[in-house]
């Protein structure tokens, strides 16, 4: 373990990003006042793939990794729908994930939000529409902010998890 | 015989079963009135998931089967839908009123049922997973999947090639490359064509590098499931590297698009330097890694698999090597000429998959330096010829194998059967004898993919 931690303290620390911890600071302020009441401090995020191809599920795995360290943002994804402000969904909402995704909503409490993750619940993905298919979700859950990519790289979920904050 | 796959097809007149053992193709003509045949689970029991599917997709009966439930039409399924005949051609469905589904389950004093999914507590695919349990101990566990069912066999029917490609490549994003190889051999076999050898070799380094990705999270995965974070945290840093590497390469970090039949060009020296740097830190992970006593207190002896029932049920990859049996789709002459070399191990439980990761990570990076390649040229693939084609490749999971039918110029019927879709049968072999906080650990040594299975 000695030659772990040694290597640890040469290695330093190796999360990046600046520019969107800038851009973070500037955000912090913005919603202060709006996020704090609403969420104290931190957002709580339950993702929930409703017929992806696993890519985006890996790169919100990515997320956790330490260049990107996603919680330093204040920003966590949770166990529970009932521990969570947030649904985060990917995937073409399949025929039979359908009534589990629309249950895991129900369970969140109120007020929550739903982010559309990648090119799959807004039918941009190659994926045609069939018989097994239910997206757009939109149709079935009320989407407050979309964030694009096939899949969206880790960077691009943190700008859109940002995004998000400053809409609502 | 090694059961491959086991699948229908549509005909005039009649249903045709196509069976793949490893060493034959058998073929059975049953007439579309009443489509009967005869299960093979006698023999091999990892027929059964083939044969439910074979069910709900085209209404075949299995007339002595020891299950009968459905497989991919789930609670709501509407009845009496097979999807994949031909005159199935709805684009919506109704749900219909719930029907139960029934699980396995072993009754008795004291043994209660444990229901997980399909929703699970992190960030992973959906599927169920249903216990039975005595206190701590798993009696029994039954894997129910199909929630991400998205239809891509009856979605590719009546495209080109070349228009089912970006569908393929991501049928299981963490297998992308090995899908789009395997697409790769079915189009080079219907045009008649050889692919040049820098091509092969360029191809070759693209499946290793995403091998590399796969390998590494779960090298740091895996020890996270026993409580060592640590591992998870030195990974994932490697693991994210190397996907930058295959961005670097291919443009994308799973490598959407990446193979196909255009020239590419390679910076040798970076790809020379990135791989001795992840030499040289596999070699620290190694040594350290095997000196954590608590963490092999925790592997060995974990959700063993003996090698008689990984052949029993014609287990492929990670799975089947872990537990003594000798099968990888790059045990051939060109892949050993690039310096592979077959990993097994013994002992069939989450230490053996655990270090067979290891060395084949090893083994992985040797390939791809021998793999590196200046340029490569483009090509020209002329036109395709209808017939029936058949190719396999190795993803980081196991064994893939593909079958695609092409009728005047277009896809008639397509086919493919994910490593994971047998060895998902295999894995309730594992849980007797551990506790049920052991699943996640066994689980994650397996690294099944859902959406593969679950098409």
């Amino acid at each position: 373990m000695i030659r772990f931690w040694n290597r640890r303290f040469k290695t330093g620390t190796l999360t990046e990003n600046p520019e969107i911890d800038k851009e973070l600071r500037i955000i912090r302020k913005e919603m202060k006042n709006l996020v704090k009441k609403k969420f104290a401090g931190s957002l709580a995020i339950r993702m929930v793939d409703s017929g992806s191809c696993n890519a985006c599920e890996a790169e919100c795995n990515a997320l956790s990794n330490p260049y990107y360290d996603l919680e330093r943002l204040g920003i966590y994804f949770v166990a529970s729908p009932r521990h969570a402000d947030v649904m985060l969904l990917s995937g073409v909402t399949t025929f039979n994930m359908t009534p589990h995704v629309l249950d895991a909503y129900r369970q969140i409490p109120e007020p929550k939000w739903v982010i559309s993750l990648g090119a799959c619940p807004v039918m941009e993905a190659p994926f045609e529409k069939t018989f097994a298919i239910n997206a757009p979700a939109g149709e079935h859950l009320p989407i407050a902010h979309h964030i694009p990519g096939c899949p969206p790289e880790p960077i691009d979920i943190i700008r859109g998890f940002l995004a998000f904050l400053r809409k609502i | 015989m090694r059961l491959i796959a086991r699948y229908a097809k549509e005909a005039e007149n009649n249903f045709e079963i196509v069976t793949v053992w490893d060493e034959e193709i058998h073929r059975e003509q049953v007439s579309k009135r009443d489509p009967r045949i005869k299960t093979l689970t006698k023999t091999h029991p990892a027929a059964i998931w083939f044969e439910r599917k074979m069910h709900d997709d085209y209404g075949i009966i299995i007339e002595d089967a020891f299950d009968n439930r459905p497989l991919v039409h789930q609670e709501r399924f509407p009845g009496d839908i097979y999807p994949m005949r031909k005159d199935f051609r709805e684009r919506t469905l109704e749900p219909d009123d719930y029907k139960p589904y029934k699980y396995e389950a072993i009754g008795g004093d004291g043994v209660f049922e444990v229901a997980v999914g399909p929703i699970h507590a992190g960030i992973i695919e959906p599927g169920h997973f249903q216990f039975s349990q005595a206190g701590e101990d798993m009696l029994h566990q039954e894997v129910r999947h199909f929630y991400k069912y998205r239809a891509i066999e009856k979605m590719l029917e009546g495209k080109t090639l070349f228009e089912a490609k970006p569908v393929i490549e991501r049928i299981s994003g963490n297998e992308s490359i090995a899908y789009q190889t395997a697409w790769r051999d079915i189009v080079l076999q219907a045009t008649d064509r050889e692919l040049p050898l820098d091509n092969r070799k360029y191809h070759a380094l693209l499946l290793e590098l995403e091998r590399t990705v796969h390998h590494l999270t779960d090298l740091g995965f895996i020890p996270n499931d026993a409580g060592f974070g640590a591992a998870l945290a030195f990974g994932s840093k490697l693991s994210e590297e190397a996907r930058r590497e295959l961005k670097k390469i291919t443009g994308h970090r799973f490598g959407f698009g990446a193979i196909d039949f255009e020239s590419h060009s390679l910076d040798n020296e970076a790809m020379k330097a990135y791989l001795d740097t992840l030499n040289e830190a596999i070699a620290f992970f190694e040594a350290w890694i095997i000196d954590i006593p608590s963490l092999w207190d925790r592997f060995d002896t974990t959700g063993i698999l003996k090698l008689k029932k990984a052949v029993k049920y014609d287990t492929v990859g990670i799975v089947a090597r872990a537990s003594g049996l000798a099968l990888d789709q790059r045990n051939e002459p060109f892949y050993l000429e690039h310096g592979f070399a077959l990993q097994t191990q013994k002992s069939g439980d989450v230490s053996a998959r655990f270090k067979i990761r290891l060395e084949e990570m090893k083994n992985t990076l040797e390939m791809m330096q021998n793999f590196t390649v200046e340029t490569c040229e483009s090509m020209n693939v002329g036109t395709v010829t209808d017939g029936e084609y058949f190719s396999f490749a190795e993803s980081s999971i196991g064994e893939l194998f593909m079958s695609i039918e092409i009728k005047e110029g277009v896809i008639e019927r397509f086919f493919v059967r994910d490593p994971s879709f047998v060895n998902w049968q295999a894995l309730h072999l594992m849980m007797p004898g551990n506790i049920i906080a052991d699943f996640p650990l066994i689980n994650k040594s397996c690294d099944l993919s859902y959406a593969g299975n679950d098409l």
